[in-house]
């Protein structure tokens, strides 16, 4: 329990959502402003550069044919993990610390999805027929070739998105509900729409809980499935780098580490900016960190066994894949990752830094940058040293391609902020269960209305 | 086929309006023509559809590449089609070298070009008709026209003429002409520097032998020893490579000869050799060219018991100061184990199917490096009134001590033939441009042929793109404004040319009278073979036994200020820079670097380490004649006191492909020429390597070239009847079971 | 059930094809070969294949369907260099036809993969799976300064950018061999009526192309001389490309 929370009110958590939901200061618009334009400029404007002219506008080449827009792809969607698997997992758990945080984790979760789903468009080389990859009957009677890794992410993803939208627009239905009784105008009539008609009876709240264990429940092996089968991407190449078993709970464990640390960045943007500091506390931060923590142990415990079993394998290819990541071409990628990922993450170990709000902020986002780095590897160092020397290349990303990766993270802050406004970023009516309820008699607002 | 249009006819689907009877859209017309991107002679077919040329092909039926081309064969369609033509007659506006031409008429042209030569003194010699070397009736024509306009300087002029082996053969055996080399029946080919399966001679057919010998007999495998300073890929296919000493090639190859008539050689005439060669000894030859004295002995033995063995010399070795030597050394050496004549050995070609042409250019015609160097210094002294240029590029193939580009600024007249504006046709005052050789009628008896007489004829393939016009059609138009009509009676290269097969045919079937059908015949199969074979003297006259030897070389510029002997080779997609404007040449990696687009200089890893210098260094290499500027490549099989580079960039002009692109190392090749042959000793020259500190990457198509223990390329030890093959997997056999 | 396990056991054919109709196989002597690089010329003027440039190939770009790699095996002076040249596999069991998302290359009834540009997205995860990296993708669209463009071969398609190509064994003169084979009286192609351009270029005759359904035909004597060798055999690709070993008559 927050210590502060004795003197919390009920009343006083729906002003405070609704408040972060109607009010908005200069400097939201100013940030959305910036957000918008970054976006405009730094992903929309190269890719259309990059739809006239080809792929060329990136850095690839042969044998280098796949770049940082897979690396996006696959960091989004590993950012995408936690969002809503924590929050499954700590909801059939039961924990009480996830309450404050789970909304804005899976709206985490759904926009990585999009931004993702943007960055294969932008990674296809005719995205104009992109939608082949769908099966839809077609005169060409063709189906897509399901024995394709890549259909699998297509089934995948979509699976997970639509879970994951389903699942935080179900949870979010009581909070439109609370908010649409407070609000007037155009507001008042979005939220009436978003929450059919909730009426908040006992049948209704028991429908909703059931149904939402249901889906956590489900959702909880469609996420560990998605990045495995992402993962099997590149497991399912004979590239040598690639073709290990081990990706898949690599991927996996990747993803909830990367997602977790970007829920932290997120905390705390939401803490401060919101005005979200009863709800988001130490006690969060401390978790997550405990989390992280464990996480990136396994995730350096899974790099020691690929650099092990790639030196004890014996073989020329498997050798110089993991002589080239160490001491080659992108080593100083290399090191920084082991660097920010495995090294600076046991900083946590200090309660003191667990529970300091600014230094978890900077934590999380090294590990980001690590985590976003080791994707960026695995695409880079693999491609360019494969089985026949003569083909050995190098790899260097364009300004275009860097400029889409800005552009991506401008569009996902953008779609947040977007969010921020419209969903309640703290759920109403979970924060209310950790809190005394109130006592008998009326409430202010219900003495005035 | 014929005469220009105004219209260019390709700019349509469909180029035809009145379309020839054969023509029908979406078929396929095959022309059977004749190779022109380099001497050799090769027959081709060419692929055609809607009146344009889709893919050139080896014609089956012709003796010498037998349906097979090389690269720079299938690049002739970049000649025909590149964008860089010159499309009409051109006179020179501006200053010379400006680049400032005007378009002009045919009629203008020819007839600016015929004054002048009128003008010109019928037989003071002032006029000089510079063409690539020719052969065929195209060459009697050029001939015909120079006896009428009364001056004897006809000169052929290629780079990479083998003057020294038209002299050693002619020293040795009394024949002035390139014999042929069967090597496809041979089961030991020693070569002492001739890159035969890159541009030495006749490179395709070379190639086909070197298959045949290494797998085309079931009963033994060819061997091949390549002795060089630097592995050509010609040393990458062989057996064994030998680095001898640069220009003491002829010197191996004497103490090799030495070692077989010590060995029990049973020549009547075993006491003249063996007199001539006594003085080189095993040891002493072991000093001299670096060569391990077992090895020697070795390379003696395996090519004495050969069954039959063959050996052939050129490329540096030939192009020395002790050139003609060292050829004539190696020929030695084939006669020593008899095998001139015979199949797998040294055959000489009979005389050529037409009359009228002579057997190949005598020596003389083909101007050497004395020749040009000769041509320049009368030109400085006002000798040439008129030179005509005919698809040679001396400005960029001599080098710059020459002096030929300044000798040109002395003679009053320059006219060019060729279809392109490289270096020497921007000097020109009046440019004629030529048709490609896609595009005209001619024939060819091909050099060194392959024992037997063999014509081939060249039809066009396309209508003429631009308002070009065959050469030989050029020389008839200007035969014609001078009035020549008596000598030079005919109206177009194609008559010339069938009335030329006419004697041919005459020959051949004295009582018979349906030329036309003959005609037709020889231009559906594209080639012509007559079971006409030469008896090969097996003669050596005892004087020239008695005047065998191999002096040592001499190279320009001392040890101490030049410690490095530079080695030009004429790169594969290039030869001698005529391949730079074709951009499939410009995009065909180096056979031994992989590398595109430019020009770079080879050294011996070691001596790049001490010199502390690495690959992509900008070098300045320098010569006691000038300097160019090359980026540094390390090559594991190079000497390391020796540095190659190839020939074909450096361009200033020849269009875009081509310009401005590499550096050219003819340029600051020295001098020295071989004083028997007079052709320019290319490998003479040593230069001084330093770098500039800066750095020049090569664009590479290829990454590293180990194989760093993958198995990609097997080897087995030759042991056929193997029980069943045996895959190694990571060093782990794994041995297969035959099914 | 029956069913069932017939449907998986040609589901586990290369293709799905119980047998080919021909099975094209290449075989290439290394013994032969000289790496003069005519094949690669042949190919680009066969096959309307883009010229990349300088700066396309710095920044590694090359176009190449036929390229010839070379290894160096020692030092000076005992270096030895070996040509290989390298083309699609035309694999049976090839990785890049699963993992197409869209299905734009498969295996045909012939052995070949094929690659089908117009149904091509250019995910590149057929690039990147292939273990020979034989497969070219076109990175922008391409430019061949008139009058170069007369020369384009009209059975071939030029590619536009965002498409993989690779080597196609020559598939338009197979099908042209193939239709005049049937015209001709419905008889089958007879070995060494149809060869891919960089065959029948080769001048030192390394390259054999032919049917090994059938017996008879040059490429199947190839295939069983002892030393015949697939490249990367470890990965189980089941290449229709036939390598035959170069003999290094000092080595052990």
């Amino acid at each position: 329990m927050p210590a502060d929370e004795q003197s919390l009110q009920f009343s006083d958590v729906n002003d405070d959502v609704v408040r972060s939901l109607v009010e908005t200061g200069r400097n939201y618009y100013i940030a959305l402003g910036v957000a918008i334009f970054v976006t405009l400029a730094c992903f929309f404007f190269p890719w259309f550069y990059q739809l006239r002219y080809g792929i060329a506008a990136a850095g690839n080449n042969h044998p280098a044919v796949w770049g940082t827009y897979l690396a996006s792809f696959i960091f989004w969607i590993g950012l995408s993990h936690s969002g809503t698997l924590l929050s499954c997992v700590l909801h059939i758990t039961n924990s009480e610390w996830r309450k404050a945080m789970y909304r804005s984790a899976e709206a985490m979760t759904l926009f990585s999805l999009l931004v993702a789903a943007t960055m294969v468009m932008v990674h296809v080389g005719r995205p104009w027929f992109i939608h082949w990859a769908a099966p839809y009957p077609n005169q060409m009677e063709l189906w897509p070739n399901f024995r394709s890794p890549l259909l699998f992410d297509v089934m995948a993803i979509t699976t997970y998105l639509t879970g994951s939208l389903i699942f935080i627009y179900m949870g979010s239905i009581p909070d439109f509900a609370a908010v649409r009784d407070r609000t007037t105008g155009w507001r008042h009539h979005m939220y009436v729409l978003l929450s059919l008609g909730w009426r908040g009876t006992d049948t209704e709240w028991h429908r909703l809980g059931w149904a939402y264990t249901f889906l956590a429940v489900l959702i909880i092996p469609l996420a560990v499935s998605v990045h495995s089968i992402v993962s099997w991407d590149f497991a399912m190449s004979i590239v040598p780098g690639l073709h290990q078993t081990i990706f898949a709970p690599y991927f996996v464990v990747g993803a909830i580490y990367s997602g977790t640390a970007g829920i932290v960045t997120v905390m705390f943007v939401l803490r401060k900016y919101m005005g979200f500091e009863h709800y988001i506390t130490k006690l969060h931060f401390d978790n997550l960190g405990k989390l992280l923590i464990v996480l990136s142990l396994i995730w350096t415990y899974i790099n020691v066994l690929e650099l092990f079993t790639g030196w004890y394998s014996g073989t020329s290819t498997e050798y110089e894949q993991l002589k080239y990541k160490l001491f080659g071409f992108y080593a100083p990628l290399y090191w920084e990752m082991i660097l920010f990922c495995s090294a600076v993450p046991l900083l946590m170990l200090s309660r003191r830094i667990r529970t300091s709000f600014f230094p978890m902020l900077l934590i999380s986002i090294a590990v980001n940058i690590g985590m976003y780095t080791e994707r960026f590897l695995i695409v880079a160092t693999t491609q360019v040293r494969q089985y026949l020397p003569d083909r050995w290349g190098t790899y260097v990303p364009s300004l275009v391609e860097i400029s889409i990766i800005v552009g991506s993270l401008a569009m996902f802050t953008t779609l947040f902020l977007l969010f921020v406004k419209i969903f309640p970023s703290v759920s109403i009516y979970e924060i209310k269960e950790t809190m005394d309820a109130p006592k008998k008699g009326k409430s202010e607002w219900q003495a005035t209305h | 086929m014929l005469a220009e249009t105004i219209k260019h006819p390709v700019e349509h689907l469909f180029p035809y309006s009145v379309p020839p009877e054969e023509y029908s859209p979406g078929m396929v017309t095959w022309y059977n023509s004749v190779c022109g991107m380099c001497p050799a002679g090769c027959g081709i077919s060419v692929r055609t559809r809607e009146g344009r040329a889709k893919k050139i092909e080896g014609n089956p039926l012709h003796p010498v590449n037998q349906g097979r081309l090389c690269a720079l064969g299938q690049a002739g369609l970049q000649s025909l089609y590149n964008p860089d033509r010159l499309t009409a007659p051109m006179q020179r506006q501006g200053e010379r070298g400006s680049d400032e031409f005007v378009q002009t008429t045919w009629e203008e042209g020819l007839s600016a070009v015929a004054q002048r030569l009128e003008m010109a003194d019928r037989h003071s010699d002032s006029v000089v008709l510079l063409s690539q070397g020719v052969r065929g009736h195209f060459a009697n024509l050029l001939e015909l026209f120079m006896r009428e306009l009364g001056s004897s300087r006809l000169l052929h002029y290629d780079f990479a003429h083998p003057h020294s082996l038209h002299a050693a053969n002619k020293k040795l055996f009394g024949e002035d002409q390139l014999p042929y080399y069967d090597i496809a029946n041979s089961r030991y080919l020693l070569s002492f520097g001739a890159d035969y399966l890159n541009n030495w001679l006749s490179p395709v057919h070379h190639s086909l032998g070197f298959g045949h010998s290494r797998q085309g007999d079931d009963s033994a495998r060819g061997r091949f020893v390549q002795i060089e300073p630097k592995m050509s890929i010609s040393g990458a296919a062989a057996d064994e490579w030998i680095p001898a000493r640069p220009g003491t090639e002829g010197i191996l190859a004497l103490g090799i000869a030495n070692r077989i008539v010590e060995g029990g050689y049973t020549g009547g005439d075993a006491e003249d050799w063996s007199a001539a060669l006594t003085a080189y000894s095993l040891t002493r030859v072991a000093e001299q060219t670096g060569v391990p004295a077992e090895t020697i002995a070795r390379l003696a033995e395996e090519f004495t018991h050969a069954e039959p063995g063959l050996a052939i010399g050129g490329g540096a070795a030939g192009n020395h100061t002790n050139g003609v030597d060292t050829l004539v050394a190696v020929n030695a050496l084939n006669y020593l184990v008899g095998n001139i004549g015979k199949p797998g050995g040294v055959v000489f070609n009979p005389a050529p199917m037409s009359s009228r042409s002579a057997i190949d250019r005598p020596s003389s015609r083909h101007a050497n490096h004395q020749a040009m160097q000769d041509l320049a210094e009368n030109a400085r002294q006002g000798g040439v009134m008129v030179l005509i240029v005919n698809n040679a590029n001396p400005v960029f193939t001599l080098p710059q001590s020459t002096g030929f580009k300044e000798a040109l600024d002395s003679i009053p007249l320059i006219v060019s033939l060729s279809s392109f504006m490289d270096e020497t046709t921007a000097l020109a005052d009046v440019v004629l441009p030529s048709h490609t050789y896609l595009e005209s009628w001619g024939d060819d008896m091909p050099q060194p042929g392959v024992g037997f007489s063999v014509g081939s004829v060249s039809q066009p393939v396309v209508s003429p793109l631009y308002n070009t016009r065959a050469t030989g059609d050029i020389i008839l138009g200007l035969a014609a404004k001078l009035g020549f009509r008596e000598a030079i009676p005919w109206a177009s290269m194609e008559d010339f040319l069938k009335d030329g097969w006419r004697e041919i045919y005459a020959r051949r079937s004295p009582a018979s009278d349906d030329f036309d059908s003959f005609w037709r015949d020889v231009l559906r199969s594209g080639v012509l073979g007559e079971n006409v074979r030469r008896e090969s003297t097996a003669a050596v006259d005892k004087r020239v036994i008695d005047g065998i030897g191999v002096a040592e070389p001499e190279f320009s510029g001392t040890n101490d200020d030049y410690p490095f002997i530079l080695h030009p080779y004429m790169a594969t997609s290039m030869y001698d820079g005529r391949g730079a404007n074709l951009p499939w040449m410009q995009e065909l990696p180096d056979p031994m670097t992989s590398i595109v687009y430019g020009s770079w200089i080879e050294m011996n890893p070691v001596t790049a380490t001490e010199m502390g210098v690495t690959d992509g260094d900008l070098i300045r290499v320098t010569s006691e004649q000038g300097s160019i500027e090359v980026p540094l490549v390390t090559f594991p099989a190079i000497m390391p006191d020796v540095v190659a580079m190839p020939i074909g960039q450096g361009h200033d002009d020849f269009g875009r492909y081509a310009r401005g692109r590499g550096s050219n190392p003819i340029q600051i090749l020295a001098p020295t020429m071989d004083p028997e042959s007079g052709s320019l000793a290319t490998s003479a020259t040593r230069v001084s390597l330093v770098t500039t500190g800066k750095r020049a990457e090569p664009a590479k198509t290829g990454g590293v070239a180990r194989q760093l223990g993958r198995n990609i390329v097997q080897f087995t030890d030759g042991s056929s009847e193997a029980a069943g093959h045996s895959t190694k997997v990571n060093g782990i056999p794994i041995v297969v079971e035959p099914a | 059930m029956a069913r069932f396990a017939a449907g998986w056991r040609k589901y586990r054919k290369p293709g799905y094809y119980d047998e080919f109709d021909y099975a094209w196989t290449m075989s290439i002597d290394l013994d032969r070969c000289t790496g003069c690089g005519a094949c690669v010329t042949a190919c680009q003027a066969e096959n309307n294949i883009p010229i990349v440039g300088e700066k396309g190939i710095r920044n590694g770009r090359e176009m190449q369907w036929m390229r010839v790699e070379r290894y160096w095996e020692g030092e000076y002076p005992n270096a030895k260099l070996s040509f290989i040249p390298m083309l699609c596999q035309h694999c049976d069991t090839a990785p890049c036809e699963t993992v197409c998302p869209v299905s734009a290359t498969y295996h045909n009834q012939d052995g070949l993969n094929v690659q089908v540009y117009n149904r091509c997205i250019g995910t590149r995860s057929c690039a990147v799976y292939c273990p020979y990296e034989v497969r070219y993708f076109n990175y922008n669209d391409h430019h061949w300064p008139k009058p170069l463009d007369q020369q384009l071969n009209p059975d071939v398609s030029v590619r536009e950018k965002g498409v993989m190509e690779k080597c196609t064994f020559c598939v338009q003169r197979i099908r042209q061999a193939k239709d005049h084979a049937k015209d001709d009286g419905r008889r089958r192609v007879v070995d060494g009526e149809m060869q891919p351009a960089c065959v029948q270029t080769c001048p030192a005759e390394a390259l054999v192309f032919g049917d090994r359904n059938d017996a008879n035909s040059k490429v199947s004597r190839s295939m069983n001389d002892p030393r015949a060798y697939h490249v990367l055999e470890e990965l189980n690709t089941s290449p229709s490309v036939v390598y035959l070993k170069k003999v290094d008559a000092d080595a052990g």
